[in-house]
């Protein structure tokens, strides 16, 4: 396991340190569509994962209405790309409802081709490993708080 | 595009051909047969033209104009695209006694047609 | 010695078909003349190209040019145009211990001595490659002295009769363009120059890692199972890369005149060497 991987799911955490090491990953997220954040790769500040978690819910939840304006089912991926540096965000069905991936890479040590090919590995592992009967958790504004601080403190292994 | 791939496939065991964009390592335009895993070879292809041409630059050999990996059950063989097709990859997918000379000789004609 | 060598090439240029350029490519050499020399045996094995006698003097100049890797080539086919030549026996067993393949050397001395029972030299080689010390290089035998090229690796001979900076001792360009690396990057023979003449061994062994990995995890992941050898042309060089062991990278870099055929061949005998000194490690 990379040290900087951590999962507040025991179950992601394989999957994910694969997908990292196989993608070149510098930065991994998976969430839930509402932003509850299952794992992490590479962060080292918990006010980081929760922006990106923030702004990756947004995304995922914006492009799911333009999708559903424009008639057509969600869309399966989407990616930015600087100079340096770029974001690939993409969601998948589980037993436990839709979970969401985003992948920040370095192109000096990786590319889009890459991360698109290892996420659809991580996407089937992470499928299969989902604990069975497992059902999507409600969270609740009186718990949100609590859950939250329970799951930074564990993803950074606090 | 085509033209240029399907005489690099016509060149006896030969089992895909492609043109890959070497930043994203996604795929351009492709001829394979079944079974070959187009993203795959277009992703790796990329990641490994990358990795050698770092290497190529540190030993002071210049870029790379043409490259082969030779594996038991096959061989994969780039020509990165020259100045009209800067930033494309041709790569073709053999058997691992395919002709190379002759596979190299298509790569490179394909490379200079494609812009 | 000059006036032998003028009247040699007097009697050469009055008849080039003799053999007499055997006599004087030897004379040079001796005289340290090696690019006269080695004009001289070239020209003779245009016209001789089945003489192994003219491939033997061919491979004793090479070799005094410390171009071991053709020398092998030459005293090579030498013993395939004539099995019993015991010049380049005698040869190849020189060859044979500087890479440390200490049974080979013996074997050839042996086949030498089957074929000379009488020849001292043969018994002296053998009694001193036992002992560790490298043997002169095979010269004729009224030889002088042993050449540079015999005297100079001797003081690099660990008492072992091997070590490191020699794993590739033989090979062509062994201290320029060849470079053998564990897996996690670490130098372990070899060298690597750039084409101004800078040292960039350690700058490249850091990168091969790395391609390494990216070439094993390519041909997995694409069904053609385990690599053998990752060759590319570049704009000023070519290369060759192979891993002569599970744990262990082999780069061969040339000049972008060598077709990447033979590049392939160079790397497999300096595969074959290098995992030769793995083994012993």
């Amino acid at each position: 396991m990379s040290p900087q991987t951590r999962a507040v799911e025991n179950w992601t955490l394989q999957p994910l340190t694969d997908f990292v090491r196989e993608a070149s990953a510098r930065l991994v997220l998976v969430l839930t569509p509402s932003g509850q954040v299952l794992a992490q790769s590479g962060f080292s500040r918990a006010v980081d994962v929760m922006s990106a978690a923030a702004l990756a819910a947004a995304i995922v939840a914006s492009t799911s209405e333009l999708a559903r304006q424009l008639r057509q089912a969600p869309f399966a991926a989407l990616s930015h790309q600087g100079p340096k540096t770029g974001f690939f965000l993409s969601t998948f069905m589980t037993e436990r409802g839709t979970l969401a991936v985003l992948a920040v890479y370095d192109l000096d040590v990786s590319s889009l081709g890459l991360v698109q090919l290892f996420y659809e590995q991580l996407a089937a592992e992470l499928k299969s490993a989902t604990p069975r009967g497992a059902v999507p958790k409600q969270v609740l504004a009186a718990d949100f708080e609590r859950e939250l601080t329970d799951s930074l403190n564990t993803l950074f292994g606090r | 595009m085509s033209k240029a791939l399907d005489l690099i496939t016509r060149v006896r065991g030969v089992r895909g051909a492609m043109l890959v964009s070497a930043e994203d390592g996604l795929i351009v335009a492709e001829q394979l047969m079944e079974g070959i895993k187009g993203g795959a070879v277009a992703a790796l292809a990329a990641s490994l033209a990358g990795r050698l041409r770092r290497a190529m630059e540190a030993a002071g050999t210049g870029t790379s104009v043409f490259w082969h990996l030779q594996a038991e059950q096959g061989a994969l063989l780039v020509v990165p695209g020259g100045d009209a097709a800067d930033g494309i990859l041709v790569v073709a997918v053999a058997e691992p006694d395919v002709n190379i000379g002759l596979v190299r000789l298509e790569l490179l004609r394909a490379a200079e047609t494609v812009v | 010695m000059a006036d032998d060598i003028r009247a040699l090439s007097a009697q050469l240029a009055q008849d080039p078909q003799s053999l007499v350029f055997l006599r004087l490519g030897e004379a040079l050499r001796r005289k340290g003349q090696l690019e006269g020399a080695l004009r001289v045996a070239m020209n003779g094995l245009e016209r001789h190209p089945h003489l192994a006698d003219a491939h033997d003097l061919y491979a004793r100049i090479l070799t005094d040019k410390h171009d071991y890797e053709r020398a092998f080539d030459e005293w090579d086919m030498a013993v395939r145009i004539a099995p019993h030549h015991t010049g380049a026996l005698k040869g190849l067993a020189f060859l044979y211990f500087k890479v440390g393949d200490l049974a080979q050397a013996e074997a050839h001395l042996e086949q030498a001595r089957k074929v000379e029972p009488d020849d001292p030299s043969i018994d002296q080689a053998i009694a001193m490659m036992r002992k560790g010390v490298t043997p002169p290089t095979p010269e004729q035998r009224a030889a002088p002295s042993p050449p540079a090229a015999a005297a100079a690796p001797a003081a690099a001979v660990s008492s072992s009769g091997f070590d490191e900076a020699r794993v590739f001792a033989g090979l062509e360009g062994a201290n320029e363009g060849l470079l053998l690396i564990d897996g996690a990057g670490r130098v372990l023979g070899g060298a690597l120059r750039d084409g101004s003449g800078a040292d960039v061994t350690d700058r490249v062994a850091a990168y091969l890692a790395g391609v390494s990995q990216e070439a094993a995890r390519t041909a997995k992941l694409l069904g053609l199972g385990a690599w053998n050898g990752l060759s590319a042309e570049g704009q000023h060089g070519n290369v060759h890369l192979a891993h002569p062991t599970p744990d262990a990278l082999l780069l061969v870099v040339r000049e972008r005149g060598m077709p990447l055929g033979r590049l392939a061949i160079l790397a497999q005998r300096a595969t074959t060497m290098a995992r030769r000194w793995l083994e012993k490690q």
